[in-house]
C-alpha cells in the first residue's frame, strides 16, 4: 500500500489552515466555548464553533450559495487540501480522482430547521429548498460539483471512527479502480439539538474543561468543522496500514476492541493520537494503551478543539501527520519535542464503532 | 459469453459468487413470497398508516407490516429497536439460514436515514415538552451504523462496518463497491446490501419537492406523475468463487461488473442528456468486459418522476437499443437506500427463475422513450445477464452486471 499524504485542509474552531490551526495547538491555544440555545428549550449548551470570519474566502460558487455549514465547512478544506495538493504532486487529472466524505450527524441544522416547520405548521410548511440538503451525502454533491469529480463519490457515515474508516474505504477504492488520488473529508456542524441529544446520553458537560482520561469521566464538548487529506502516490507522510476495527454492543467492550486494533497496529517507535474527549471513550483507550503500548507518547486534540464527531478522525490523522513532520506535539506545558518516525491514531467513537490507523515519515 | 473479469488484458481477477441473500420489504419476507409476488404482479402499494399524510399530495406507499418484522424478535427487544433494525435482522436472519458458515471480513451497506422516525418521536416530545422519557433510546437507535451492528450481533457476525449514505444510489454503490472489493483480491467474503425504513420527513420532503404522486407510481409511462415511497431491506452475501466453490457453497449468481458516476447538473435533478447514468451503465459494462448487446433485462431505477426516467430512458436506448427494462418500483414503491439492494435480490430472482419482472401501471408508451418496457405482467424469458441501477440526490449514479451461474 503506497498511500501518501499529499495534501491537507483543516476547519476548526481554532481557525482555518494546517500551519495556523497546527501553531495554536503547540501554543497550548484551547477554543473558546459558546452558548448554544434554542428556541424549543429553555436551555443551554457549550460548544466550540468555527469563526464566521474563517470563510470569508470561500469561492463564490452557486452550490454554496444555500448550503448548509456542514457542507461550506467541508468545501473549505477540501479545497484546502486540493491546494496543498497540487503544489506536492502537480497538476491533478479530476477524472482519475475520487471525493469520499465522512460524516455522523449530518446537516442536523436545516434538517431541524425543516421538520420544525413540519412539526409547528404541517406537511404544507415543508420546505423543498431545505430538505435537499437533509440529505447525508448533500456536503459531497456540492464538493464534487465545485472541484468537477465526475467519477466515484461516496458517502459514508459513523461515529467518530467513521475518518478512518472513510480512509480504509479511500484505500480499496483507489485500488479497485486504479485512481490516481481520493480526497477524503470529514465534516460536522455543531446544533443546539446535538447537543441536548449528547447530553440526554450522559455525554456531555455543561462547559469546558474537557478533562482528559478523568475517571470516573466528566463528558465532552461538542465541536464542529472539517478535516480534510489528499490521498496519493506522493507526500512525505505515508499511511503504512489502516485496520477498520470492530464493533461494541455495550461501552465496556470499547476496550477490549481498541486494545486489538493497537495490538495490530503496534509500534514502539510510534507516538499515539487518541481520540480520548472526557467519555467512556478516555477509559477505554487508556486500558488498551496501558497494555499494548505502556511507553508511548499519547495525545488528543479534543480537550483543545473539542468533539467533532464526523470530522474528528480526520483532525486526528491532521495533528499524526503534523507531529511526524515537525517532531513536535502539543502538551498542557507546551510543544513537547517527540523523536517519533511513525504514529498511531486511534478512533473509538461513541456509537459503537472503533478503527485505527498508522502513519510513517 | 464472457465468464471472467478481465481487469488488465492479462490477469484474470476473482470472479464475485453471491452464495445467500435475505430480503424483506412490501413484497413480503424472504427470497421465495418475493418472488412469488413477483410472479403474480402484485401492487403493493397501500394507503401510509404510519404518520399523518392529510396535508401531502401523496398519501400512499409500500410498507412492510410490523407484525412480519417483529416474528424474529422476542418482545422486550423488539420494544426497543428501530424498525429499520428489524428489517436489518429479518433480511440477514434469511441470509445465514442459507449459509450459516458465511463470516465476512467487511460490511458494507446503504441506507439514506437510519432511525430517522426516533429523530422525529425525540423533536417532537421535545416540542411539546414532554414524553422525553424514551429520548435516550430514541437517540442511541438512531444513528444510521446502528441497524448494521443490531443485525450482525442478532445474527453472531462481527465485521467492521461501511456505512454508504449515497442517497437513492446507495444500495447499489454498495453492492457495488463490496463487489470490487472482493475481484481486487483483498477481501475474501463481504457482506451487502441496503435498508431504510419509511418516515415522515423523507416522505414529507419528497411531496414538497412534488416529486411524489397522489396516483399510481407508472414508471416510463407517458402520463408518469411521480414516485412513491418504499422500505425494506435486502442483504447479499459476495465470496470470491474459487473460494465459495471449493468450501461447497451454493452458488446463486455473480456479479460481475459496477460503475460509479458523479453528475454535477444538480443537487436533485439529473442531466437531462442522461450522461451521468449513461455513464455508470457504460462503466459497468466495462468493468464486466461486454458489450450493451450481452445484456438481457435492465432493472431500471425508474422512480416514475418525469426527469428522471426522461435523463434514464434516453440514456438506456442510447447505449443498449432495445432491450426488457421494468422498474420494479411500480410494485413496491422507491425504498430509497434500501432500493438498490432489494432491485438486487430482484434481479437474482428473476436469473433464478428466468422471468422479466413486471412494469405496473404502464399503459401509454413515452414517445419521448422508445423502450421495450416489460408491460404489467412478468413474463419468462431466458435470461443470463441482467443490469440494475440506481440514480441518487446528489446526481449519484451506479449500476450493477449480475449474470446467472453456469458451473
Amino acid at each position: 500500500m503506497n498511500l501518501r499524504i499529499a495534501g491537507m485542509g483543516w476547519v476548526t474552531p481554532l481557525g482555518r489552515g494546517i500551519d495556523s490551526v497546527w501553531d495554536r495547538l503547540l501554543r497550548g491555544d484551547h477554543a473558546t466555548a459558546e452558548t448554544i440555545s434554542d428556541s424549543v428549550s429553555n436551555k443551554a449548551y457549550s460548544g466550540f464553533r468555527v469563526p464566521s470570519e474563517t470563510l470569508k474566502d470561500l469561492p463564490p460558487h452557486p452550490r454554496l450559495r444555500r448550503a448548509s455549514a456542514i457542507s461550506r465547512f467541508a468545501a473549505a478544506a477540501g479545497l484546502d487540501a486540493l491546494t496543498q495538493a497540487r503544489s506536492t504532486i502537480g497538476e491533478i487529472d479530476m477524472e482519475r480522482m475520487a471525493l469520499i466524505f465522512a460524516v455522523s450527524n449530518g446537516g442536523v441544522i436545516y434538517t431541524k430547521r425543516f421538520y420544525h416547520d413540519v412539526v409547528e405548521s404541517g406537511a404544507q410548511a415543508a420546505s423543498p429548498l431545505l430538505f435537499p440538503e437533509t440529505v447525508f451525502n448533500a456536503p459531497a454533491s456540492h464538493l464534487a460539483a465545485i472541484l468537477g469529480i465526475a467519477g466515484a463519490s461516496y458517502t459514508i457515515v459513523g461515529d467518530g471512527a467513521v475518518g478512518v474508516l472513510a480512509a480504509k474505504m479511500a484505500a480499496d477504492v483507489i485500488e479497485n479502480e486504479r485512481l490516481d488520488g481520493c480526497l477524503i473529508v470529514g465534516a460536522e456542524e455543531a446544533d443546539w439539538l446535538l447537543c441536548d441529544a449528547y447530553h440526554k446520553w450522559r455525554l456531555l458537560r455543561k462547559k469546558p474543561p474537557i478533562e482528559l482520561f478523568s475517571d470516573p469521566p466528566r463528558g465532552t464538548i461538542l465541536s464542529e468543522g472539517a478535516g480534510a487529506i489528499f490521498l496519493g502516490g506522493k507526500g512525505d507522510v505515508q499511511i503504512e496500514a489502516i485496520d477498520a476495527g470492530g464493533n461494541f454492543s455495550q461501552r465496556a467492550q470499547a476496550g477490549k476492541i481498541a486494545q486489538q486494533i493497537l495490538h495490530r497496529l503496534a509500534d514502539h517507535n510510534a507516538c499515539l493520537i487518541a481520540s480520548a474527549n472526557g467519555t467512556f471513550v478516555d477509559l477505554a483507550e487508556r486500558t488498551a494503551i496501558e497494555k499494548e503500548l505502556p511507553e508511548a507518547i499519547v495525545y488528543s486534540p479534543k480537550a483543545a478543539i473539542g468533539e467533532s464527531v464526523g470530522a474528528s478522525a480526520l483532525w486526528q490523522i491532521i495533528v499524526a501527520a503534523r507531529a511526524l513532520r515537525t517532531n513536535r506535539l502539543p502538551s498542557t506545558s507546551g510543544a513537547r519535542e517527540i523523536a517519533c518516525k511513525k504514529a498511531i491514531v486511534i478512533s473509538c467513537g461513541l456509537n459503537q464503532q472503533a478503527a485505527g490507523l498508522r502513519l510513517s515519515i | 459469453m464472457p465468464t471472467f473479469n478481465d481487469l488488465d488484458g492479462k490477469t484474470l481477477a476473482p470472479r464475485v459468487a453471491i452464495v445467500a441473500a435475505g430480503v424483506v420489504s412490501p413484497l413480503g419476507l424472504g427470497l421465495n413470497n418475493s418472488l412469488s409476488a413477483l410472479k403474480a404482479n402484485r401492487d403493493c402499494i397501500l394507503p401510509v398508516t404510519a404518520f399523518e399524510v392529510g396535508q401531502c399530495r401523496c398519501k400512499t406507499a409500500g410498507q412492510v407490516p410490523d407484525e412480519v418484522l417483529d416474528q424474529h424478535l422476542n418482545g422486550r427487544k423488539s420494544r426497543r429497536l428501530h424498525r429499520a433494525s428489524k428489517m436489518m435482522i429479518a433480511a440477514l436472519d434469511e441470509l445465514r439460514n442459507q449459509d450459516p458458515e458465511f463470516a465476512p471480513e467487511l460490511t458494507v451497506i446503504g441506507t439514506t436515514s437510519g432511525g430517522m422516525s426516533f429523530g422525529q418521536d425525540y423533536y417532537r416530545a421535545l416540542h411539546r415538552h414532554r414524553g422525553l422519557r424514551h429520548s435516550p433510546q430514541w437517540i442511541a437507535n438512531y444513528p444510521p451504523q446502528k441497524p448494521v451492528i443490531d443485525a450482525q450481533e442478532t445474527c453472531g457476525i462481527s465485521a467492521p462496518c461501511q456505512i454508504i449514505a449515497n442517497a437513492c444510489a446507495s444500495g447499489t454503490n454498495a453492492i457495488g463497491h463490496a463487489f470490487e472489493c472482493v475481484r481486487s483480491g483483498k477481501y475474501q467474503r463481504v457482506l451487502t446490501g441496503g435498508y431504510d425504513a419509511i418516515s415522515e420527513l423523507v416522505f414529507v420532503g419528497f411531496d414538497s419537492l412534488q416529486a411524489s404522486t397522489s396516483e399510481r407510481c407508472r414508471p416510463f409511462d407517458r402520463d408518469r406523475s411521480g414516485m412513491v415511497l418504499g422500505e425494506g431491506a435486502a442483504v447479499i452475501a459476495l465470496e470470491n468463487l474459487e473460494r465459495a466453490h471449493a468450501r461447497g457453497a451454493k452458488i446463486m449468481a455473480e456479479i460481475i461488473g459496477y460503475g460509479i458516476s458523479t453528475d454535477n447538473h444538480h443537487l436533485t435533478q439529473p442531466d437531462p442528456s442522461g450522461s451521468g447514468p449513461r455513464r455508470a451503465m457504460e462503466q459497468a459494462l466495462q468493468s464486466a468486459n461486454l458489450t450493451a448487446r450481452n445484456v438481457d433485462y435492465i432493472n431500471a431505477h425508474g422512480t416514475a418522476t418525469v426527469f428522471n426516467d426522461a435523463a434514464e430512458g434516453k440514456a438506456i436506448r442510447e447505449l443498449f437499443g432495445k432491450v426488457p427494462v421494468s422498474s420494479t418500483k411500480s410494485m413496491i414503491g422507491h425504498s430509497l437506500g434500501a432500493a438498490g439492494a432489494i432491485e438486487a435480490v430482484v434481479c437474482l430472482l428473476a436469473l433464478q427463475a428466468q422471468l422479466l419482472p413486471a412494469n405496473l401501471n404502464f399503459s401509454n408508451s413515452d414517445p419521448n422513450l422508445d423502450l421495450e418496457i416489460v408491460a404489467n405482467e412478468s413474463r419468462p424469458a431466458k435470461i443470463d445477464i441482467v443490469l440494475s441501477n440506481s440514480f441518487g440526490f446528489g446526481g449519484t449514479n451506479a449500476s450493477v452486471l449480475i449474470q446467472k451461474y453456469a458451473a
